[in-house]
């Protein structure tokens, strides 16, 4: 490794900063951060730039020839793997939130339409319910804040889920039970039946389960988190 | 630190560019408990997000500590 230092990129300066560090296996004290480029989001994403920075070892590795591991090592080093550094800052997270929590990272089954399986992290935990909270909400929530978080400090996209006891995998199915219940319905009655509102994870499973329905489609109305699917008999099939 | 306070300034910090300017201060009322957040204008928008959806996120993972202490609090992002 030269004096000279070398250059990262990430998203903004902190991740550019968090790879560089990752790359080295160095913290913080142990290198001289220069920023060559801030980066910018731009607008809309046009005109948006990567930041750049370039890190220089203060102590260069192999100094006096001794190539022995240096005491500057992070012990828990700043993990390289997307599961591993999504796996300590859940931890961290349900730490702060009081729960005491084992976590099971897997890969979920590869969907045919997606490029990268995404990363499931299944919580267990004594307080389940609350961490789920009322119509998943809870759980969303810690999804949402995990998921910038680990983007963050990988410096790019990763796809994760949050799961909580297998409760998403259940509620899938429910889900999937309830689409077929309330499409005979609407078949028999002829009428548009309205489900109850739901988040956007959720909505999609019922669209997905009645995509290849021979007598109904769907469609998603009105705004917000007042977002309901309804799922109309096709006209002709009374 | 109490709990609410360590978890907004765990998340606003990681999330921000300039995460020496986060702070957090708690307001006590008499039914409720007001956190502050304060960021550099420039992580606003990064904190509050799309909708204001990262904001809400913060906020109702808050609640799940406001609900253990049987508090109200409310986060405000100044």
């Amino acid at each position: 490794m030269s004096r000279e230092g070398k250059i990262f990129f990430g998203e903004t300066v902190e991740a550019a900063i968090a790879a560089g560090l990752t790359a080295l296996r160095l913290p913080r004290e142990a290198v001289e951060i220069e920023v060559l480029d801030e980066g910018s989001r731009g607008i809309l994403g046009i005109g948006a730039r990567m930041a750049r920075v370039r890190l220089t070892p203060l102590v260069p590795a192999g100094a006096m020839g001794a190539p022995t591991p240096t005491p500057t090592l992070i012990p828990e080093a700043p993990e390289s793997s997307a599961a591993e550094v999504a796996r300590t800052i859940l931890t961290d997270l349900l730490q702060r939130l009081g729960f005491s929590a084992e976590i099971r990272v897997r890969s979920a089954e590869p969907a045919t339409d997606e490029e990268e399986a995404p990363l499931v992290l299944d919580v267990q935990t004594p307080g389940a319910d609350t961490l789920i909270g009322p119509r998943g909400e809870t759980l969303a929530a810690l999804q949402h804040i995990l998921r910038l978080l680990v983007n963050r400090r990988m410096g790019r996209m990763v796809n994760l889920v949050v799961d909580v006891q297998g409760y998403k995998g259940r509620r899938e199915q429910n889900l999937r039970r309830l689409a077929e219940r309330m499409a005979s319905q609407a078949v028999r009655s002829g009428r548009t039946v309205y489900l109850e509102p739901m988040p956007p994870y959720e909505r999609r499973i019922i669209h997905l389960a009645l995509r290849d329905h021979p007598d109904v489609t769907t469609q998603s109305v009105g705004e917000g988190s007042r977002r309901r699917v309804t799922i109309i008999p096709r006209v002709g099939k009374e | 630190m109490s709990a609410m306070k360590d978890l907004v300034e765990y998340i606003a910090k990681a999330l921000a560019d300039k995460p020496q300017q986060v702070q957090v201060s708690e307001i006590e009322g008499e039914a409720a408990l007001v956190l502050e957040l304060r960021v550099a204008p420039e992580d606003m928008g990064r904190i509050i997000g799309k909708d204001g959806r990262t904001a809400n996120a913060i906020r109702t993972l808050v609640r799940v500590l406001a609900a253990k202490q049987g508090k109200r609090v409310t986060l405000e992002i100044v």
